[in-house]
């Protein structure tokens, strides 16, 4: 997936392997880093992330696939994915994640929208039950029950 | 009102037979005007001036990509629609937009295809296709915003306002400026690995411990660094052909 270094007319931005970015990279298309960046990550699309790549830096973007190591925190608006190679120091927050067995993961994790937690029910109107009825009351109701079930047998 | 500025190299005689041609096939078109041609002693932003408070409107430059150039940068933001009669194939401009060389250039230039286009500007200077600078130690601060320094020694930089080849294609009418860094390692068993970036930018600023060269395409001139390179947009209409890159 990396190993293609072309510019395509849907990747805008490539930072290549040997290129070392400092600063606040904020772009509007596709991102892809296989090298270095220092500061802060965003973009309106999607970001990729190399397997030989580091980052130091906050992360925002629309989708992303991480397969380099992160030291920051990750905003993503839609899914992330992060393959065996991924390693990421910091807190996620995504719509979708996808972990590959190998990745790691050091930091909290947040996914879907505050919006989708159901309310909790309000339990002190409720009536409160009487679970374990007393021993007399229980003889009195069976007998009274056996006499209906005798009755509609002979029926 | 037309006005074709000859190159100094068209006084040589093997250009006859061809500027005869085009003569013929502007006055067949209805479009011929007074003709200058350029020498060493001429100075193309003074006869350029001149003519434009004369009221011309249309500068057509008969010549190769680094007599283009120089027009560009004279009538830069003055309203005047430039365009260009290639006198060989090997006119890089000429490919971009879309224009043949020799007479049938003249059929394009009649059909007034008219784009406005941006201009690169480094240091006062303007320049169309793109620039070249080589590492090592050279940092290029990106919108004001981040900052790239390159160590490598084979790190080679191309700001492109118009350009297209194999590995870059970068259009002029985007209002910004394509960033190729092209990264060069020697590996064992003389093996290179070449790694590529590709980066956008309105503004940039090149800077080095000791002054590097930056090379500009277009008029084969050298700027040292610092350097600030801007883009213009839509600074110049241009006449363009069909077969266009944008």
């Amino acid at each position: 997936m990396f190993k293609d270094n072309q510019p395509t007319n849907e990747t805008e931005t490539i930072i290549g392997p040997s290129v070392r970015v400092e600063g606040d990279f904020i772009t509007e298309g596709n991102i892809v880093v296989q090298g270095a960046v220092c500061g802060t990550i965003k973009t309106a699309r999607d970001l990729k992330v190399g397997p030989k790549s580091k980052i130091f830096a906050n992360i925002n973007a629309e989708n992303a696939t991480v397969a380099g190591e992160v030291q920051g925190n990750i905003k993503v608006n839609g899914r992330l994915e992060l393959t065996s190679t991924a390693k990421i120091f910091g807190d996620i927050r995504a719509e979708t994640l996808i972990l590959a067995a190998g990745s790691m993961l050091n930091g909290r994790c947040q996914m879907g929208n505050q919006k989708d937690r159901s309310s909790k029910p309000d339990f002190s109107k409720q009536s409160r039950l009487e679970l374990q009825p007393t021993s007399n009351q229980e003889s009195g109701s069976d007998s009274a029950t056996r006499d209906a079930l005798g009755k509609k047998i002979k029926k | 009102m037309y006005y074709y500025l000859y190159d100094s190299c068209l006084n040589q005689k093997k250009y006859n037979n061809l500027l005869a041609k085009v003569e013929t096939r502007l006055t067949d078109l209805g479009i011929n005007g007074k003709i200058n041609y350029l020498s060493f002693l001429k100075n193309i932003e003074q006869i350029l001036q001149e003519e434009i408070k004369r009221g011309v409107k249309t500068v057509v430059v008969v010549g190769n990509d680094r007599t283009f150039g120089q027009t560009l940068g004279t009538l830069a933001g003055l309203g005047v629609t430039i365009g260009l009669i290639p006198i060989d194939k090997s006119s890089q401009i000429a490919k971009f937009l879309g224009l043949p060389d020799g007479e049938r250039a003249c059929d394009t230039i009649s059909s007034r295809i008219i784009k406005k286009i941006d201009l690169g500007q480094i240091n006062n200077c303007y320049f169309f296709t793109s620039l070249e600078a080589y590492g090592p130690r050279l940092a290029i601060e990106f919108d004001n915003n981040y900052l790239i320094n390159l160590e490598n020694k084979k790190s080679l930089v191309k700001i492109c306002n118009l350009g297209c080849d194999r590995e870059t294609k970068s259009l002029p009418d985007d209002g910004q400026f394509d960033v190729f860094i092209k990264d060069v390692k020697q590996k064992f068993w003389g093996k290179k690995e070449i790694s590529f970036s590709r980066l956008t930018a309105k503004m940039l600023r090149l800077t080095s411990p000791q002054p590097l060269p930056i090379f500009l395409i277009d008029e084969k001139k050298i700027i040292k660094t610092p350097a600030t390179v801007n883009i213009c947009p839509s600074k110049i209409k241009l006449i363009v052909g069909k077969n266009r890159i944008f």
